[in-house]
């Protein structure tokens, strides 16, 4: 493995659901230690392309590289045992249950192995939680709290922990930032840039586009399931938002040449 | 830390120590009113006995209700599962180590054809176990039509609901009081103390907050008290019943696995939010057919106790019990959200409702002021339940 080759490479990939065309073949690309930004007016698929990567969705076409290994995935497991994790939008998490327990979710450590049967190693998880939120710097009282107390910031932090807890390649983040309060957005905001200080290979999807300009080293533009824009983030953020608009509208279009009908 | 500090630290557990409360009135209110006759020795071991069906019903039905679902149809099964049992028994001479395993067996057939209809089919479940509440009424009409009730004479099966474990023999010492019932009291306190420092060792060992020293010590004497209360109790009279001894293997068994292990953490989970628990990996299916298919086999537990208890299998056996589980369920904090439920709450759920019918029995309240007194504690547990949640936010 060098550090040139990237992280993930998705060559060509087309998507459709009945009639409608999600993605017409799609080229994207992370390299190591980047933070991505993705983004797209609605029914851009954005989002349909970051549950491909997931392994949510099985592409009609196209191929998907991980470290340079080409790769199948059939469902979200799949894609996590290659190590991509995802942050859904609605958070993923079960309120009844503590911190750690969200944070082990599906992934518990045990003491005595004994498949469904096998006894939960609680301490250990717990201590694992903390060590994970301090690592982090996340504001949590008690990895004990049930995670229907916590604030909606806390709450995205706990998601994003968790994205972080298994030695993941990727961490792919759908709309961290929507529906929460500035203070939060902030909060998870620093949280991305811990995790890029730390090494970790992220993808975001935001309609904010001060958040993506805040934290992403390069932006890709998708518009009616094409990608129209992939340049790194320069300049300053009122021109930066006025390009990147123009191709959102579909004003400016740098592949039009490559699209195919 | 102050007092106030330390309630305030306990607020999330206060629903649990009002339940536990709220019983020790209701026992402390019949021990008056009918001058003793109901902490007494033989009155306690006929509660028991009389509850344990509903109390393992109640178990199963807090897993179902937990991932979401409701069972309508494990009354009537339980009735038709016992009248199987009697009829292996009677009319096909089959052995009781082979009727047991059978109808046991049969029970889990039924509860994952509810859950095949559930989780497979995306019938909602109150439907499906209609049709099953349907469905077994009639199976159970079927099976007994030639009949009527069938009694039962195999003595051992007999046993398991009316029977009591035995004791040494000639030994001198506390002639009148069961002497292995003490000793199982003795060893479950012994356990339940070792288990509780243990624990607490661990706890601090990993720098994680624990109860402060004065209120572990108060509840370690408190639930050792309870403990020894209740067996110095039962030893009074012919000790412990089978069926509380397999009351408490079920309760055990089922409280280890839903807080300790895996299993029990995805159950929860998928109470909790399904599509979450999809996403991590959990099926959620699977774990339909899993509580489904123990709601069976307890179902087919308590058809046995029950007509072990009654010594025969009659024609409208179960009728209603269904009802009587889940209100102990909901009694015992379950909510019909879902996600939120304890096994040992049910349980307690059930030994107040199962108090409440027998205190005013003793009493000889009118049958229709004891459905409506049990009616207002239920909406009052549940508002408590209510009340207390949305303080804790």
């Amino acid at each position: 493995m060098t550090e040139t080759t990237a992280v993930v490479e998705m060559r060509n990939i087309k998507k459709h659901f009945a009639a409608v065309e999600a993605l017409r073949g799609v080229d994207l690309e992370l390299r190591h230690n980047e933070v991505l930004g993705l983004v797209g007016d609605n029914a851009a698929g954005k989002s349909t392309l970051m549950k491909v990567l997931s392994g949510a969705y099985i592409p009609d076409e196209g191929e998907i590289l991980i470290e340079g290994e080409k790769v199948h995935m059939a469902n979200p497991l799949d894609a996590r045992r290659l190590g991509i994790e995802m942050v859904y939008q609605d958070l993923a998490l079960a309120n009844n249950l503590d911190v750690t327990g969200n944070v082990f979710l599906g992934r518990e450590a045990v003491s005595i192995e004994l498949g469904p049967l096998g006894v939960m190693d609680n301490h250990r998880m717990e201590q694992e939680a903390q060590r994970l939120l301090s690592r982090l710097k996340i504001a949590i009282p008690s990895v004990r709290l049930l995670v229907e107390r916590l604030s909606g910031g806390q709450r995205q932090a706990v998601a994003i922990a968790r994205a972080t807890a298994f030695d993941s390649k990727v961490i792919i983040m759908d709309e961290p930032t929507a529906a929460l309060s500035v203070a939060a957005i902030s909060q998870v905001l620093d949280l991305v840039r811990e995790l890029k200080a730390q090494g970790a290979s992220i993808i975001i999807i935001s309609h904010r586009l001060e958040d993506i300009y805040g934290v992403s080293d390069r932006l890709v533009v998708l518009r009616q399931g094409r990608k129209v824009h992939d340049c790194p983030v320069v300049g300053d953020l009122d021109e930066f938002r006025e390009r990147v608009v123009a191709y959102m509208i579909g004003a400016r279009d740098d592949f039009a040449n490559a699209a195919v009908g | 830390m102050s007092f106030k500090d330390t309630i305030k630290a306990q607020r999330h557990n206060i629903r649990d120590y009002g339940m536990y409360v709220a019983f020790v009135m209701i026992v402390v209110f019949f021990t008056i009113t009918t001058k003793g006759l109901f902490i007494s020795s033989r009155n306690i071991g006929n509660l028991v006995n009389a509850t344990s069906y509903i109390a393992v019903l109640a178990v199963g039905m807090t897993l179902v209700i937990v991932i979401r679902h409701i069972d309508l149809s494990v009354g009537y099964l339980a009735g038709a599962l016992g009248a199987v049992a009697a009829i292996a028994l009677k009319y096909w001479l089959l052995p009781l180590y082979a009727t047991i395993p059978m109808v046991l067996a049969l029970g889990i057939v039924a509860g994952l054809v509810t859950a095949f209809l559930v989780a497979q089919m995306g019938i909602p479940a109150f439907v499906a176990t209609l049709a099953g509440w349907l469905f077994y009424q009639g199976l159970l009409q079927l099976v007994t039509r030639s009949t009527g009730t069938i009694v039962i004479e195999n003595e051992t099966f007999n046993a398991l609901g009316n029977g009591f474990i035995p004791d040494f023999r000639g030994l001198e010492i506390l002639p009148g009081v069961h002497k292995v019932t003490l000793l199982l009291g003795l060893v479950a306190i012994v356990l339940f103390i070792a288990n509780e420092i243990n624990n607490r060792r661990k706890t601090l060992a990993y720098d994680f907050e624990v109860l402060p020293m004065n209120m572990f010590i108060l509840k370690l004497v408190f639930v050792s008290l309870v403990i020894g209360g209740i067996t110095w109790v039962m030893a009074g009279y012919q000790g412990l019943s089978w069926a509380a001894v397999i009351l408490i293997v079920v309760v055990l068994a089922y409280s280890y696995i839903t807080t300790r292990t895996v299993v029990g953490r995805h159950i929860y989970a998928v109470g909790g939010n399904p599509e979450a628990a999809e996403l991590n990996g959990i099926s959620v299916r699977k774990i339909t057919f899993l509580v489904f298919g123990s709601m069976g086999l307890l179902t087919a537990l308590a058809g046995i106790l029950y007509a072990s208890w009654l010594r025969s299998a009659t024609t409208i056996a179960g009728r209603g019990m269904e009802l009587d589980a889940i209100a102990a369920a909901f009694v015992g904090g379950a909510a019909v959200a879902g996600g939120v439920g304890k096994v040992t709450g049910s349980i307690l759920g059930a030994l107040v409702m199962a108090s409440l019918t027998n205190g005013m029995n003793l009493l000889g309240w009118d049958i229709s002021i004891q459905y409506m007194v049990r009616a207002l504690v239920l909406a009052a547990a549940v508002v408590f339940d209510v009340a207390t949640r949305r303080m804790a936010k």
